[in-house]
């Protein structure tokens, strides 16, 4: 361990009250890919070693290139008016959370962080509680944000499911003849004893339905 | 984006493909966005401004269209979007609108179940058009259908939709192929083989771009008969059949919201216009239509909102209603999608479509079909 007693302390302090097997904020961020993009200058070589200090894994690069990385959890890149165009994805498909470094003084131009659409911000020059609440709040935002999209792409499925249900009630309803109440119930059985989901029963019976031609043989 | 300085103008981004092999339809969409700019702006442009279109080509790829988006939000600052014919493209721009909070205008038909707060859509959802279609074949041709579409989203779930509707009118699907979205000519030779040997009544086409063109053609080489087995499709408009040739598009069937030879006032200035602009053998099809009332959508709830900020317009162009060529429509504003007219065409010799049924007014857009499953059980 290379934190420093105090640190030590601190840290301990944050994991009380904590079952031993739910893990800390700051022991989720261990083993983390961290690329920083900017020109290696004290205040960057203290970003570095705070980071490495939470036992990130951290790569340095300088001069900003045309594409930046797309290969790190995190990316902490230094403020340009042409950041979002470097970005290596198109906006609202990020692959890494960003945290942009401002710089010390001279202004930005509001438009252009806002298109970067960052995670989290970075001002110059840093401190150890700066650099903490950047790698908190933009781990927690962008892993939000990517649980929303889940859970939008899933809502969308269910949506396509819903409607296999409903074919296959119908199909029930025609072929055995069942009222509607009964014909979801038998779905909903079936599902359960087979142990699968409802819409997966659905689904093979509408299949079967067209494999075997019912309609025609009637 | 903020509202702009008195004089200075609108700026919007336009993106449709001029090149590719999906250009013979987009080019028209473009034709249509461009035809209603121009209209506007030599009439004095939305409150004293002129609009500029900022206009890119994305040729045919749809990670293109998502470059472009990107370029157009950020490096050109537009957040007003005109563009899409493809849902590949359409899905490639989503992200970019629903992030950087810009308005798509998309007017295209597609297969619905989506509804993003970012997107106006003034195409047919499934329930505006295929529905009918449906009915229409199955009254006319008879029951036995072959499923031919081109390999992406919007043939798969559309084609999806229609082998549920056939289902439950007791019909069947006797034969489904998919095919790249860029085959050859030589690729539909087997199809076409296939369809002889199955006989199907009805052959239900969701190839788009230079595929629609072979297709058509390949049938025709082949000595099939439009009149006992027709192609019937939601996507061959007037421009396709005049780039496949008015004799081999004769006697197929179209379902779509607009044809060329739609009665009225307002079409008949429509196509004027669009033909002085574009010369006398360019025809207007549902894409050209739907760019250009969109379009017109847009010009109305930009001289309320007199400002391109995404919340405003947008809040504006819900519920309004406009007499576009194809009749009246309206915006819905629970969904983003149009009211549209439903209309079945035979294309004729000329290569343009004679009206065989029609909508008594619009129908109000389902894209969930949300309420088509209660309709079609009822008719049971």
């Amino acid at each position: 361990m290379s934190d420093t007693p105090n640190k030590a302390e601190h840290h301990k302090v944050k994991t009380e009250g904590f079952p031993d097997d739910q893990k800390t904020v700051v022991q989720e961020l261990r083993g983390l890919a961290v690329a920083v993009v900017a020109p290696l200058d004290d205040q960057t070589s203290f970003l570095v070693r705070e980071l490495q200090r939470l036992r990130i894994r951290v790569r340095q690069t300088w001069p900003m290139p045309e594409t930046i990385p797309s290969d790190a959890d995190i990316v902490y890149c230094e403020y340009s008016p042409d950041i979002a165009r470097r970005l290596p994805w198109i906006p609202g498909d990020a692959r890494s959370a960003l945290v942009v470094i401002l710089p010390n003084g001279d202004p930005i131009q509001p438009d252009a962080l806002a298109h970067a659409t960052p995670d989290a911000a970075l001002s110059r020059p840093f401190s150890g509680n700066a650099v903490i609440a950047s790698l908190i709040l933009a781990r927690s935002q962008f892993r939000y944000e990517q649980r929303l999209r889940s859970k939008i792409e899933r809502l969308d499925e269910n949506l396509r499911s819903m409607r296999t249900v409903e074919r296959a009630k119908t199909i029930l309803m025609t072929t055995r003849h069942m009222p509607e109440n009964e014909a979801y119930g038998f779905i909903r059985r079936q599902a359960m004893d087979r142990r699968v989901s409802t819409s997966a029963v659905a689904a093979a019976i509408v299949d079967s339905f067209e494999l075997l031609g019912y309609d025609q043989q009637q | 984006m903020r509202a702009q300085k008195t004089g200075s103008p609108w700026r919007i981004g336009v993106l449709f493909s001029r090149t590719g092999f999906m250009s013979v339809i987009e080019e028209t969409q473009y034709y249509g966005t461009m035809l209603a700019i121009e209209e506007i702006n030599s009439a004095g442009g939305v409150n004293g401004r002129e609009l500029i279109p900022v206009i890119y080509d994305p040729g045919s790829e749809a990670l293109s269209f998502g470059h472009f988006a990107k370029r157009l939000m950020i490096e050109d600052s537009v957040s007003t979007i005109f563009g899409c014919y493809t849902s590949s493209s359409r899905k490639a721009v989503l992200p970019v609108v629903e992030r950087l909070n810009g308005l798509l205008w998309y007017p295209t038909l597609y297969e619905g179940f989506e509804a993003s707060p970012n997107v106006i859509y003034t195409g047919a959802a499934p329930n505006q058009n295929s529905l009918a279609l449906c009915r229409f074949l199955m009254k006319t041709y008879g029951n036995r259908f072959y499923f031919i579409g081109s390999d992406y989203i919007y043939p798969r779930e559309s084609n999806r939709v229609m082998r549920e509707l056939i289902k439950e009118s007791g019909g069947s699907v006797v034969g489904e192929r998919y095919l790249n979205i860029r085959a050859r000519r030589q690729d539909f030779l087997p199809v076409v083989n296939e369809i002889r040997r199955l006989q199907p009544d009805v052959i239900f086409s969701t190839v788009v771009g230079d595929g629609t063109v072979f297709l058509y053609q390949t049938y025709t080489e082949a000595g099939l008969d439009p009149r006992t087995m027709p192609i019937a499709s939601l996507t061959t408009t007037e421009a396709e059949i005049r780039a496949m040739g008015f004799d081999v598009g004769e006697g197929h069937i179209t379902a779509a919201p607009y044809f060329e030879g739609v009665p009225g006032a307002a079409n008949a200035t429509f196509v004027t216009n669009f033909k002085k602009r574009f010369g006398d053998d360019c025809s207007t099809n549902m894409c050209v239509e739907s760019s250009y009332f969109q379009f017109y959508l847009f010009a109305k709830a930009l001289e309320q909102a007199n400002t391109l900020d995404t919340d405003v317009l947008r809040s504006m162009v819900l519920g309004t209603t406009f007499s576009a060529p194809q009749g009246q429509v309206a915006v819905d504003p629970l969904s983003g999608h149009t009211d549209l007219w439903t209309r079945i065409g035979r294309a004729n010799r000329r290569g343009q479509f004679d009206i065989l049924d029609e909508s008594s007014s619009a129908v109000h857009p389902d894209p969930f079909l949300i309420g088509y499953g209660r309709a079609m059980a009822g008719t049971e």
